[in-house]
């Protein structure tokens, strides 16, 4: 398990820290349990060694792991039933199709916590546990609607609805009604469970390379082709290969003339890969672009592709071929960059 | 188009050639010999007082309302007339109805079906409602005919949720439809327990949602009561039609033309590349009843 375990261990004693000042009361043999959950959630123990819990002792521990990051009580709202666990085989049972787009940022498992009170809109709490920090900022910004609010890492806030993400976490508070206590509650609720995070987590590398004058708080950052065709539809056939081991950051901004630009940098594991889809890009859906790789298309816009190493960069409908090549050009800058500073 | 995917650029070029057809979808919409079916009849009715400001339906005013619905839809005189074209008194029933927390189907709309069919001398004990538990339900199991009725909504993976995805809960693993953000849905409609048997759907339009935020995909600002009810026997004419009230809405919402995330191509697939009904606006023979008040289409 080697680096796992000890990122585990270090996760577990800021965990166990943090346990501590919360409640002295709690008992040695919770924090047994708790740095056994750890191992079984953060060390992928194999097959043979996950036998000797029951799938029900797992599913327990699990839920005692994920729920000690959740106030017992908030304002006079508790949990009246059972939290509920779920895994990316079983999430459709909780939210329907939309389990799909946590499953593209690889969840490992969501909590469900229920918190009601008497004459109150319950109020839902759902406790992602994701594979990489950078997946929990990923599913932060699949939704960016919303006031920015100081939780966690980043927080948005709009209308009952409470979202943020802090190390590998992704949490989202929600109640169908709105009213000043309730969002006083939700607030209190998702400052609690942040400052329960001990750690912060790492935001993609990806978003070194765009631009300066790009507002890192409108920025999507997702692996697969739906979700791309959800913030800004390109195609239904996956020409450019995307899948769960690229990272692409879109951002899409609108401009005076009328254009709504969108900057799209896509990550792949190998140069072979980026080189594959950009051809498949240019020869499918810009077949008429020139050797720049850029074309002027039906509304008037521009649109253009380059490929760097193993990084393919797409500008979608800009007013002139020069803003294109300006936007690629200071990412391809960037891109060469840091790969001199890593070979440095 | 064919089996062929879509692209950006299918749009834009359709935009261009047709500016003020709106946004994305209803640009591409197929043309006659694509499909099995030249033309379609829907009945969009709506009335100011079937859902009140808490929007709880009013029963007698929603049953008024599909009776003219209904009788419209197969040019009878009588309500009863038409409901006993499609329903036999021999007949099993489902009524598939739908139980999302935010925005079900409801009693009174359930119970407004139910009185009909039992009208048309359909047995009590062989009438069924239900949603998420039709695989272990003995009537909808052994049904001879399902009517199929579900509040329209924007949807996190199909861009919407209507008659068309309604079905979904007749297969065991929904999630064999998500590919292409759920684009073929319209294979459901091939399932044996579902295959001819749909004599009516229903779409509710009487508080619908028009977008929707977080997991839940559901906010109290982005349900509007257009106060309506879409019914015909095409599955992809009627949410063909609410898909496009949800646009119109959003366009009037906010002020500009917002495409739904994503795109519900699976109303178009359904047409194209499955058969299944008419999803062309300019093919569906629209008949508004009612209050027209901010009708949007």
């Amino acid at each position: 398990m080697g680096k796992k375990v000890a990122g585990c261990f270090r996760v577990m004693g800021a965990k166990i820290s943090a346990a501590k000042k919360m409640s002295q009361k709690r008992a040695l043999i919770s924090i047994c349990l708790l740095y056994l959950s750890y191992i079984i959630i953060f060390s992928g123990f194999s097959g043979a060694q996950m036998v000797a819990f029951s799938e029900q002792e797992q599913k327990e521990k699990i839920i005692e792991v994920l729920a000690s990051f959740l106030p017992a009580a908030i304002e006079g709202w508790r949990p009246r039933a059972p939290d509920e666990l779920y895994t990316p085989e079983t999430i459709f049972n909780y939210i329907d199709g939309a389990g799909e787009v946590y499953r593209s940022y690889g969840f490992r498992w969501l909590l469900v916590r229920r918190y009601e009170k008497e004459g109150q809109a319950s109020i839902i709490v759902d406790f992602f546990m994701m594979g990489r920090s950078e997946d929990a900022f990923g599913v932060f910004t699949h939704d960016l609607e919303g006031e920015r609010v100081a939780i966690g890492q980043d927080g948005l806030y709009k209308g009952g609805w409470l979202a943020f993400w802090k190390d590998r976490y992704y949490v989202s508070i929600y109640a169908d009604q709105e009213t000043p206590e309730i969002k006083k509650a939700i607030f209190i609720l998702g400052q609690a469970i942040a400052r329960s995070i001990p750690q912060e987590g790492k935001r993609p590398a990806l978003l070194d390379w765009l631009p300066a004058s790009v507002d890192r708080n409108r920025v999507h950052y997702f692996h697969t082709l739906p979700i791309l065709n959800y913030h800004f539809f390109v195609m239904t056939d996956n020409w450019l290969e995307l899948n769960e081991t690229t990272e692409v950051a879109l951002y899409r901004w609108a401009k005076t003339d009328g254009a709504k630009t969108c900057l799209l940098i896509i990550s792949y594991p190998e140069a072979p890969t980026a080189q594959r889809a950009i051809r498949q890009f240019l020869r499918n859906y810009l077949p008429e672009a020139d050797e720049a790789g850029l074309a002027r298309l039906e509304d008037g816009f521009w649109t253009g592709a380059k490929v760097e190493g193993r990084v393919v960069i797409i500008v979608f409908e800009a007013s002139s071929p020069e803003e294109i090549e300006s936007l690629i050009g200071q990412v391809i800058e960037k891109v060469r960059r840091e790969s001199v500073s890593k070979m440095g | 188009m064919g089996q062929a995917g879509l692209t950006r650029r299918d749009f834009l070029r359709l935009t261009m050639m047709s500016p003020l057809a709106g946004a994305w979808l209803p640009t591409l919409w197929p043309k006659e010999g694509q499909t099995n079916l030249s033309e379609s009849k829907i009945v969009l009715i709506r009335h100011p007082e079937v859902v009140d400001d808490k929007k709880k339906v009013n029963s007698q005013v929603f049953q008024a309302m599909l009776d003219e619905a209904v009788a419209a839809l197969f040019g009878t005189k009588e309500p009863l007339d038409a409901w006993k074209l499609i329903i036999k008194p021999t007949d099993i029933v489902g009524i598939k109805t739908n139980v999302w927390s935010y925005l079900p189907t409801g009693p009174e709309v359930e119970q407004a079906i139910k009185r009909r069919l039992l009208d048309c001398g359909v047995p009590e004990e062989r009438i069924g409602i239900d949603d998420r538990g039709v695989l272990r339900n003995p009537i909808f199991k052994q049904a001879t005919a399902l009517i199929n009725v579900r509040p329209a909504r924007t949807h996190y993976w199909s861009g919407m949720g209507g008659c068309l995805k309604n079905l979904v809960t007749f297969v065991p693993d929904p999630s064999v439809y998500h590919p292409d953000t759920c684009a073929d849905l319209a294979l459901l409609w091939n399932n044996p327990l579902i295959k001819g048997k749909v004599r009516l759907n229903i779409l509710l339009m009487l508080t619908p949602l028009f977008h929707g935020v977080g997991p839940h995909h559901y906010s109290e600002q982005y349900v509007w009561p257009y106060r309506g009810i879409i019914v015909g026997q095409d599955p992809v004419a009627v949410d063909s039609t609410g898909v496009r009230l949800l646009q119109a809405k959003r366009r009037e919402y906010f002020g500009e033309d917002r495409p739904l995330q994503p795109p519900a191509h699976h109303i178009i697939y359904a047409e194209t590349r499955h058969h299944l009904g008419v999803a062309d606006p300019a093919r569906i023979k629209l008949i508004k009843l009612g209050w027209q008040e901010g009708g949007l289409i």
